[in-house]
C-alpha cells in the first residue's frame, strides 16, 4: 500500500506520515523543507507556491506506481490586518493551500495515479464552520478545499470507488499554531498532532465525508452537521 | 448623490448590465480582459473601460489602481468584484491549466483587488460586493469553479467581520442567468436556459442587494419573483 502526504516534514503532516508508516504503508512526503527528524518516508521536494515546482513534482509522481491513500495537508498562513498583508503573501496562501492541492489531485486522477478503492483527504480548517476574522485569505483557501472535496466526492466514489474526506482540524499543538494563534490561546487543551493523525486516518479509511476534530470542535459538531446537511 | 463605482467583468453579461443600469445616476468604471473594441453587447457611452486581465492578478490590480488615479478618482462608494470564469468538466476532473486560470481570475485577483482598493473604499465608507454563485457549496460539473466561489464565500465572511463598519463587505450568490458564461464554460443548459434570469433583472436585484449591504445574499429567480428587486430601493 502506498501513501502520499503533502507537508509531511513537520507538525500534523509528520504525524500522518509516522502513523501511515506504522500502519505498513510505503509513504512519500512532498514538502519544501526536508523532514525535521529522520523518517522512513521517501522525500520529494516541492515548493507548492511555484507552478513550475508543482509540475515537476507531478512528473515525478506520475512516473511512479499509483497511490492508495493521499492526504493534502500542507498549508501556510499569514496574520495581521488584511490590508497590511502584501498582495504577494495573499497570492501565496491561495497558491499553496488551495490551488496546489486541487492541481495535484486533479492531475493524479487524470493519470489514474490514485488507485481504485483508494482514499483522498483534504485538510481544510474548522474555520469552515466558525469563520475566521483576521485571516480572510486563509479562510478562503481552506473553504476552497472543503467545497472541492464535496464537489468531487459522489462522482469519484461512483465512477472510481475512490472516497474523498474533508478534514476539519481545530487548533493543534504545532509550531504553525503557536506562531499564528492569538496570544493566551489555551494550548493545553489542544490535541497533539499524533492524536489528530490517528483520528483523521480512521475517518479517511472509513471513507467518511467529513473528519471533524479538536477539543472545541466536539461542541461545534452538532451545529457543523446542521450546516453540512443544508 | 452621484457615486463612484468600479465593476470588474463589465465587458459582458451581468457586470455590463449592472454597469449600464448604474451609469444613469453614477460614475462607473468597468474592467474586462478583452479590448474595448471586442465588446459586443450594448455599452453605455458614460462608462469608463479598463482592459485588465485577471489571469495575471498582480498586473491586473496595478492596471486598475493606475486607471483610478488617472481618472482622478480618490474614493470608491461601491466596488463589485464580478469578473469570473468556469469550465464544465467530465468525471469531476478539472483540466490543470483551466483550474489555475479559474483560481487566478475568480479568487486570487478578487482577494488582491479587495486589498489594494481598501484605501479608496475606506475613504468613502463604501461597500465591497463580491459575486459568488449558488454553486458555492460544491458541484461535480465544475469542481474548481465551485471551490473558487466557496472560497469567496468564506473570504467575504471573514473580511466582513474584520472591516466591520469601515467598509461593508458582502457576498451575492447569483442563480442561473442568461449570459455567455454557460457557452464559454462548455456547458449547454438546454431548455433550462429559458428559466434563467435576464441579466437586466439580475442587475436590478444586485442594486437592491448592494443598497441593503446585507450578506450573504442569494439572488435567484425565486427571490426575484417574490419581489426582492421591486421594492424600489436604489443606491
Ligand atoms: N450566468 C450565470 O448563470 C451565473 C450564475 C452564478 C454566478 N455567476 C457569476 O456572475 C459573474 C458574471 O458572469 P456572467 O454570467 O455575466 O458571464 P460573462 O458574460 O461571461 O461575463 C464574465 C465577465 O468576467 C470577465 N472576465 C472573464 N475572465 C476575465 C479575465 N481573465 N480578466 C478580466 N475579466 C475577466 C469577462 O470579461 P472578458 O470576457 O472581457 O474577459 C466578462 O466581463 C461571474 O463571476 C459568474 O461566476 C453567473
Amino acid at each position: 500500500m502506498r501513501a502520499l502526504v503533502t507537508g509531511g516534514s513537520a507538525g500534523l503532516g509528520q504525524a500522518l506520515c509516522d502513523a501511515l508508516l506504522a500502519d505498513g504503508f510505503q509513504v512519500v512526503n512532498l514538502d519544501c523543507d526536508p523532514p525535521k527528524v529522520i523518517s522512513e518516508a521517501g522525500y520529494l521536494y516541492c515548493d507548492l507556491s511555484s507552478r513550475e515546482d508543482v509540475d515537476k513534482a507531478l512528473d515525478a509522481l506520475t512516473a511512479q506506481a499509483g497511490f492508495d491513500l493521499v492526504i493534502f495537508n500542507a498549508g501556510i498562513s499569514a496574520t495581521g490586518k488584511f490590508e497590511d498583508i502584501s498582495t504577494a503573501s495573499h497570492a501565496r496562501i491561495i497558491a499553496v493551500n488551495a490551488e496546489a492541492p486541487m492541481v495535484l489531485c486533479a492531475a493524479l486522477m487524470k493519470f489514474g495515479k490514485i488507485n481504485h478503492g483508494g482514499n483522498i483527504g483534504f485538510v481544510s480548517s474548522l474555520s469552515h464552520f466558525t469563520g475566521y476574522p483576521g485571516a480572510a485569505s486563509y479562510a478562503a483557501s481552506k473553504d476552497a478545499l472543503a467545497v472541492y472535496a464535496r464537489a468531487v466526492r459522489k462522482t469519484w466514489q461512483r465512477k472510481f470507488n475512490i472516497k474523498v474526506t474533508a478534514i476539519f482540524p481545530g487548533p493543534l499543538k504545532t509550531d504553525h499554531a503557536a506562531r499564528h494563534s492569538p496570544e493566551g490561546a489555551d494550548a493545553e487543551k489542544r490535541m497533539t498532532p499524533d492524536e489528530a493523525a490517528l483520528l483523521i486516518l480512521r475517518d479517511i479509511k472509513k471513507g467518511r465525508a467529513h473528519s471533524i476534530l479538536g477539543g472545541a470542535a466536539k461542541k461545534l459538531l452538532f451545529w457543523g452537521k446542521l450546516r453540512l446537511n443544508r | 448623490m452621484r457615486r463612484k463605482i468600479l465593476i470588474t467583468g463589465g465587458s459582458s453579461g451581468i457586470g455590463l448590465a449592472l454597469a449600464n443600469r448604474l451609469s444613469i445616476h453614477h460614475d462607473v468604471m468597468v474592467t474586462g480582459s478583452r479590448p474595448q473594441t471586442d465588446i459586443t453587447e450594448p455599452f453605455s457611452s458614460d462608462l469608463i473601460y479598463v482592459q485588465a486581465s485577471q489571469s495575471e492578478p498582480e498586473t491586473a490590480v496595478k492596471t486598475i489602481a493606475e486607471a483610478l488615479l488617472k481618472a482622478g478618482w480618490v474614493k470608491l462608494d461601491n466596488v463589485v468584484l464580478n469578473a469570473g470564469t468556469g469550465f464544465a468538466v467530465k468525471d469531476a476532473i478539472d483540466d490543470i491549466g483551466r483550474l489555475r486560470e479559474t483560481m487566478d481570475i475568480n479568487l486570487t485577483a478578487t482577494i488582491l483587488l479587495s486589498r489594494t482598493l481598501y484605501p479608496w473604499l475606506a475613504k468613502a465608507g463604501g461597500t465591497l460586493s463580491i459575486v459568488g454563485s449558488v454553486a458555492h457549496k460544491g458541484q461535480a460539473l465544475f469542481p474548481a469553479y465551485a471551490a473558487s466561489k466557496g472560497a469567496l464565500n468564506a473570504f467575504a465572511r471573514a473580511l466582513r467581520s474584520e472591516w466591520q463598519s469601515r467598509v461593508a463587505v458582502q457576498i451575492l450568490h447569483l442563480g442561473p442567468t442568461r449570459t455567455d458564461m454557460h457557452a464559454k464554460a462548455g456547458h449547454d443548459p438546454g431548455r433550462l436556459r429559458s428559466i434563467f434570469m435576464r441579466p437586466s433583472s439580475m442587475a436590478a436585484m444586485m442594486e437592491f442587494a448592494m443598497a441593503s449591504k446585507r450578506s450573504p445574499l442569494t439572488l435567484s429567480f425565486r427571490r426575484y419573483a417574490s419581489a426582492g428587486s421591486r421594492l424600489g430601493r436604489n443606491l
